[in-house]
């Protein structure tokens, strides 16, 4: 009967209480939405790369050096002597190693020049390999593996012909038109800028940059099976990525390279330099949150006013109930009820617009942003959200709730 | 003793000085019905509110159905308000947006009374006596015609079988022909079951149903206020 005598009491107001579930709807839509992608990119962002023990390139700050060699962002300092790689990549404790060569770029995507060990040992996620949607990875010359989003947005299939560009610049005058590349693999997703990346070989990109040097020089230009013929070994890379024999040998093997003599060398932890990049985020997150916790008490404060107004026209009911015997207790829960139970279908169907809207554009984010952005909202953190607003409901319903019982008290 | 009045002073605490009622001496017997009349602003409120306990005496003994109002809490007053008293008012008698049956069984949640399923089959047989079609029991009682709103206003007064019934102005909205029937059925009513009735009302030409009349202004001495 309590229960019924709230929910008809909400039924019978109900052109302001539609629009309180209106306003409160959105701030928890806003609210779960924030913290749900808020987690699913440190997820992702965290996930970016692993198993990879230690990330080296010329001597720059841990940030820069993960910048640019995970998530391709930014510029490196300066390169790494090949012989350099050689000599890191045949130490003892060292049981992989994976060059990358930056610098290059296809249609506003980063070219890396790797080696097939990248396919091989490169991981992410909880240390998953990396897994082809097609075909496989290069084996001539000009042969390109294309990232997920790559082939998605610019619609290549294996077989296609794609040129590179001299640069980073979405649009290159200086193309490598001489020795188009043929598409021979396209990754699976992987939610990671991998996604976005056009992997050739490292051989590929001399060959490259020796042609169009030639052109440079009038030197004249080589064939396509000139180049191949070329044994072609590159002067310098970018950085490298090394897997060690084992985890213990990961903090010598740091302090050497860092104390190379040849030239100056960073190696860097990627997972604490992956951790360090999302503090610098904490601000963003936090400001994220504030603003959607003060939606939240924007709505809240509406609901509180709706049945502050309502206590006040209501007030013939409410000595209607206290005649027949409702004491002012009851009346204070039924306002509490009422107001839990705006807030209920406020959290219902603001999770359930969260839910639809993430189903619809889930394809559409992981397509054009390389956001994988999963539908599980009720994580444990939105769980707790979801039970704060039900408390912050009752706090706000305890004012029009208390001044009912203050008037009741007071023999109205 | 229905009622027993003795040497109550009532004033609201803002202003102590300034007595609403004084009320020496008045009572009410058992099974007896009274018409109390008087105008606007002449205390009429105030005593309805004393007697059903939601205002308490500042000094004095208000004695109902033998038990003294001023020495229960306040939840013993609701609860002794619930289970002994009926009241029926000018006009918000029901909760508008409840259909009839509901109102009846909110007023019964209040007392300790019968239980469920008897209290079901009590409320139809209630509305049935009162003539409310059986089509209406479940529509919101905003629906209902004044007249019907006013003779479930009596089942939900009734519900708990009141030993009192206060009446408020309950026919003021009334035309007519629907106060003739609501009178008639009300004193068939509290005869019937022997309920002792305060009726209060400013038409004296509702004094023909009652033995006894008394004028507000002669029971209460503080006179004006309210």
């Amino acid at each position: 009967m309590f229960a019924r005598l709230a929910s008809k009491s909400l039924l019978n107001r109900k052109g302001s209480v539609v629009l309180t579930v209106m306003a409160m709807t959105v701030s928890i839509f806003v609210l779960l939405g924030v913290e749900h992608i808020r987690a699913q990119s440190k997820q992702s962002f965290n996930s970016t790369v692993s198993g990879v023990d230690l990330i080296v390139g010329a001597r720059t700050g841990s940030l820069n050096l993960l910048l640019y060699s995970v998530f391709r962002l930014g510029s490196p300092t300066n390169n790494i002597d090949w012989e350099t790689y050689q000599q890191i990549s045949t130490k003892a404790k060292v049981a992989w190693s994976i060059p990358i060569s930056l610098g290059d770029s296809h249609k506003g995507f980063r070219v890396m020049g790797t080696t097939t060990d990248y396919f091989k040992y490169f991981s992410y996620g909880k240390k998953r390999h990396l897994e082809f949607s097609s075909g496989q990875p290069f084996a001539e010359l000009f042969d390109v593996v294309l990232g997920a989003q790559v082939a998605t947005k610019l619609g290549y299939s294996l077989g296609d012909k794609v040129i590179l560009a001299h640069g980073l610049g979405t649009t290159s005058f200086k193309l490598h038109d001489k020795s188009p590349f043929n598409v021979v693999g396209i990754l699976a997703a992987t939610g990671t800028p991998i996604d976005q990346t056009v992997h050739v070989s490292l051989q590929g990109i001399e060959a490259i940059h020796l042609d169009w040097q030639a052109i440079k020089t009038q030197a004249g230009t080589l064939t396509s099976a000139q180049l191949q013929a070329l044994e072609l070994e590159p002067k310098n890379i970018t950085a490298l990525m090394l897997g060690l024999s084992s985890r213990m040998a990961t903090f010598g093997v740091q302090r050497d390279i860092n104390n190379y003599r040849k030239e100056p060398l960073s190696a860097i932890l990627p997972g604490v330099a992956l951790s360090e990049l999302w503090q610098m985020m904490g601000l963003l997150e936090n400001t994220l949150r504030l603003i959607s916790g003060l939606i939240l008490i924007s709505a809240l404060l509406g609901l509180s006013a709706m049945m502050l107004a309502s206590i006040k026209e209501r007030e013939q009911e409410i000595h209607l109930l206290r005649v027949i015997g409702a004491p002012p207790f009851y009346l204070f829960l039924l306002i509490e009820l009422e107001a839990l139970l705006i807030s209920f279908i406020s959290m219902f169907a603001g999770t359930a617009t969260l839910y639809l809207c993430l189903l619809a554009t889930q394809d559409a984010l992981s397509t054009n942003f390389g956001l994988h952005i999963g539908l599980n909202i009720l994580s444990f953190n939105n769980i707790l959200f979801l039970l704060l607003v039900a408390g912050a409901t009752m706090v706000a319903a305890a004012i029009p709730s208390m001044t009912a019982y203050r008037g009741i008290n007071r023999g109205q | 003793m229905a009622i027993q009045l003795k040497d109550v002073h009532f004033a609201y605490p803002e202003t102590p000085d300034n007595d609403i009622l004084h009320i020496a001496n008045w009572s009410l017997s058992t099974g007896e019905q009274v018409f109390v009349h008087g105008p606007s602003g002449g205390g009429k409120s105030t005593l309805l509110n004393l007697l059903s306990g939601m205002l308490t005496a500042t000094s004095g003994e208000v004695n109902v159905l033998g038990e003294r109002l001023e020495t229960m809490g306040a939840r013993q007053r609701d609860r002794f308000r619930a289970n002994h008293i009926g009241y029926i008012f000018q006009q918000f008698n029901l909760i508008p947006y409840i259909d009839a049956i509901d109102n009846i069984q909110l007023a019964h949640q209040f007392a300790n009374k019968n239980p469920q399923p008897v209290l079901i089959d009590e409320i139809k047989s209630l509305l049935s006596t009162f003539h409310i079609p059986q089509a209406d029991w479940h529509n919101p009682v905003a629906k209902l015609s004044i007249g019907q709103q006013q003779r479930i206003a009596i089942a939900r007064a009734l519900i708990n079988r009141p030993q009192l019934l206060i009446a408020d102005e309950p026919t003021s909205s009334l035309d007519q022909k629907n106060r003739d029937n609501f009178m008639s059925t009300l004193m068939s009513l509290v005869s019937e079951h022997g309920i002792s009735l305060l009726f209060v009302s400013h038409d004296m030409s509702l004094a023909s149903y009652f033995d006894r009349i008394d004028a507000l202004s002669e029971i209460n001495a503080a006179g004006e206020g309210s």
